[in-house]
């Protein structure tokens, strides 16, 4: 359960740092994103990926946390980066 | 004009390092992955024994039945308990604690007849041996794992746009996306990448790295051992003489399991010596992952008469205990199934990476592979039938590994020795394969195979009793199955719909 949270908290993470990028932007809206949307997604994505840490350490404790944390984030990661262009048809 | 830039040479290093052990890497990290499930995919090949939901001390009670009914005058008695991840009662009597022992059934007690078979440990072997002889096999990995370092460095000096291109994913154009997969597999799951192949090489520091104690010990292991380990507590045991001792009863087992999971997490083990005997000695080991440290060799022992507590779980020295703590990160044995998950899945990101790689190399090279001369064309052709046994063929070994374990008789003389047999010589026919038939042929029939056999490994079951749960691995095997078909699925219709876009495109990027 712990697990899911964690992962969708990075899934969203991700996503955000992914879209505050110009050209991701530009993949799913289809026109240049402001700067300050930009700078926002980019924030969101970093407070939520820190969520991650945060709930991972809460479950696997300091020890193990961060180690699943990086696995976690790896992952989410990968499948922002494999779904963007197909969701962006 | 033979002057050449950084990225340049890099880019030459990171080709050719990582084509040559690439595809060894690719067998490493896909039996690897394989093995973080290692105890799950043992007890799918040994389908006699049942499923328990029986409690670790009323499985010891049964243990310990049968063992003093067989085993009266034994010096020892270890007894493997059922735990988390099996439901496997096995016990022997004797100084030997590894190596088998006699499968009993936990509900009554009575020896449980298990067919013969290599079993999962045979995935978790050829990880880090290659079913070389191990000294050899142990070295050859660790030449691999440098050259996966060097691949991994090169790789990130040579990629030009790391940070811009971290989501970048563009697929159905041909060699682009063979390489942003690469690029995306390889930069996303860097931090696995760099722990798990720095780890695996820390494992065998002794191997590696023998100077410290062939000076200081004259290469003697054992002597190390006790070093690291501190001796007092030790020869404290094995100083009393058993002769002197009279017949007692054992203490009960319940408290004794309580004491030794309250200080060391759920108990794997346990060895009697001396049972029935005034100085009988009760000793227990952890399952490994209780926490990160990987707990090999710890445990905690106990008076067997009056069940007092006489000797605590050793505490590491901060030395040991950063190697300790790094080989526990390889062997992924703590955080639970959770972990487990997110070990297999990112160890599959890294073969879908080592994969990407070598099939780039030749997707490169189909256009205009007389670039680099006669030799650079005919490692090409090597390279092309290479890629499709050792990718394709290895996943479709593997698989009919497990079909092996169901499919050969039962009665079968050095039945485990004939698994391993099969899965080398299906990897051995593929390899046939592969050079005989075109290449898009050979990866479709492939993968299509291994896509099959996965697909219906759980109708394996059906033949013959099978009293197991084996619900998440039959369907991890179904998931997996899919995950192939889709490629192959792919292979299908891709002449077609890529015919016209070749003609028009050129080659984008050259480097990396």
């Amino acid at each position: 359960m712990a697990l899911i949270v964690a992962l969708l908290l990075a899934c969203g993470g991700m996503l955000g740092l992914c879209l505050g990028l110009e050209r991701h932007y530009k993949q799913l809206w289809h026109r240049l994103p402001s700067p300050m949307l930009r700078r926002g997604l980019r924030g969101m994505g970093w407070v939520l990926l820190a969520a991650s840490f945060a709930v991972s350490v809460q479950v696997w404790g300091w020890a193990m946390g961060p180690v699943a944390w990086f696995g976690l984030i790896s992952l989410a990661g990968l499948s922002v980066a494999f779904l963007l262009p197909y969701s962006a048809r | 004009m033979k002057h050449k830039t950084l990225t340049q040479s890099m880019a030459w290093l990171h080709t050719w390092s990582g084509l040559i052990f690439g595809w060894l890497l690719f067998a490493i990290f896909l039996t690897g992955t394989l093995a973080v499930f290692d105890k799950e995919i043992d007890g799918w090949m040994r389908p006699e024994i049942p499923a328990t939901s029986l409690s670790q001390s009323a499985a010891a009670q049964q243990a310990l039945g049968y063992l003093a009914r067989q085993h009266p005058e034994a010096k020892t008695w270890n007894i493997g308990l059922p735990g988390e991840r099996s439901d496997t009662l096995t016990v022997s009597a004797g100084e030997q604690r590894r190596g088998g022992g006699t499968a009993l059934d936990p509900r009554t007690g009575e020896p449980l007849a298990v067919r013969e078979t290599a079993g999962g440990g045979f995935f978790f072997r050829f990880h880090f041996t290659l079913n070389l002889p191990r000294d050899l096999g142990i070295w050859t990995v660790g030449l691999a794992a440098m050259a996966m370092l060097v691949a991994l460095i090169s790789g990130i000096v040579i990629h030009k746009k790391f940070f811009k291109d971290f989501f970048t994913f563009r697929p159905a154009k041909g060699q682009r996306s063979w390489l942003d997969a690469h690029n995306a597999t390889a930069v996303l799951v860097l931090p696995f990448h760099l722990m798990i192949t720095y780890t695996g090489l820390v494992i065998f520091y002794l191997i590696y790295m023998p100077a410290a104690v062939d000076a200081l010990f004259d290469g003697d292991r054992d002597n190390l051992g006790r070093a690291l380990r501190g001796a007092p507590a030790e020869q404290q045991v094995r100083g009393e003489r058993p002769t002197r001792s009279e017949a007692a009863e054992l203490t009960a087992l319940e408290p004794l399991l309580a004491e030794a999971e309250r200080a060391m997490g759920p108990v794997s083990s346990l060895s009697i010596h001396n049972p029935g005997r005034s100085n009988a000695r009760i000793e227990a080991r952890p399952v490994l992952g209780n926490r990160i440290e990987l707990t090999k060799g710890q445990s905690m022992l106990f008076d067997g008469v009056s069940g007092e507590v006489l000797r605590q779980p050793a505490v590491s020295r901060p030395s040991l205990l950063t190697q300790k703590v790094m080989a526990g990160l390889h062997f992924a044995q703590f955080g639970g199934y959770s972990m487990r998950w997110l070990y297999f899945v990112c160890g599959l990101a890294s073969c879908a990476m080592l994969a990407t790689g070598v099939v780039l190399f030749t997707v490169k090279r189909r256009r205009r592979h007389d670039g680099e001369g006669a030799v650079g064309a005919l490692l090409y052709h090597i390279a092309e039938r290479l890629n499709v046994a050792v990718v394709a063929g290895l996943m479709v070994a593997c698989v009919a590994f497990l079909w092996a374990n169901r499919l050969l008789p039962v009665e079968l003389a050095q039945r485990g020795g004939w698994e391993v047999r099969v899965f080398f010589l299906v990897w051995l026919l593929s390899l046939g394969h592969a050079i005989i038939r075109p290449w898009r042929s050979a990866w479709r029939e492939q993968l299509g195979l291994a896509a099959a056999l996965c697909i219906s490994l759980p109708a394996l079951s059906l033949l013959g009793e099978s009293l197991g749960d084996y619900l998440y691995l039959e369907l991890t095997s179904v998931a997996l199955g899919l995950l192939l078909a889709w490629p192959c699925w792919k292979l299908y219709q891709a002449p077609k719909e890529r015919a016209p876009r070749r003609v028009g495109k050129q080659p984008v990027a050259q480097v990396n």
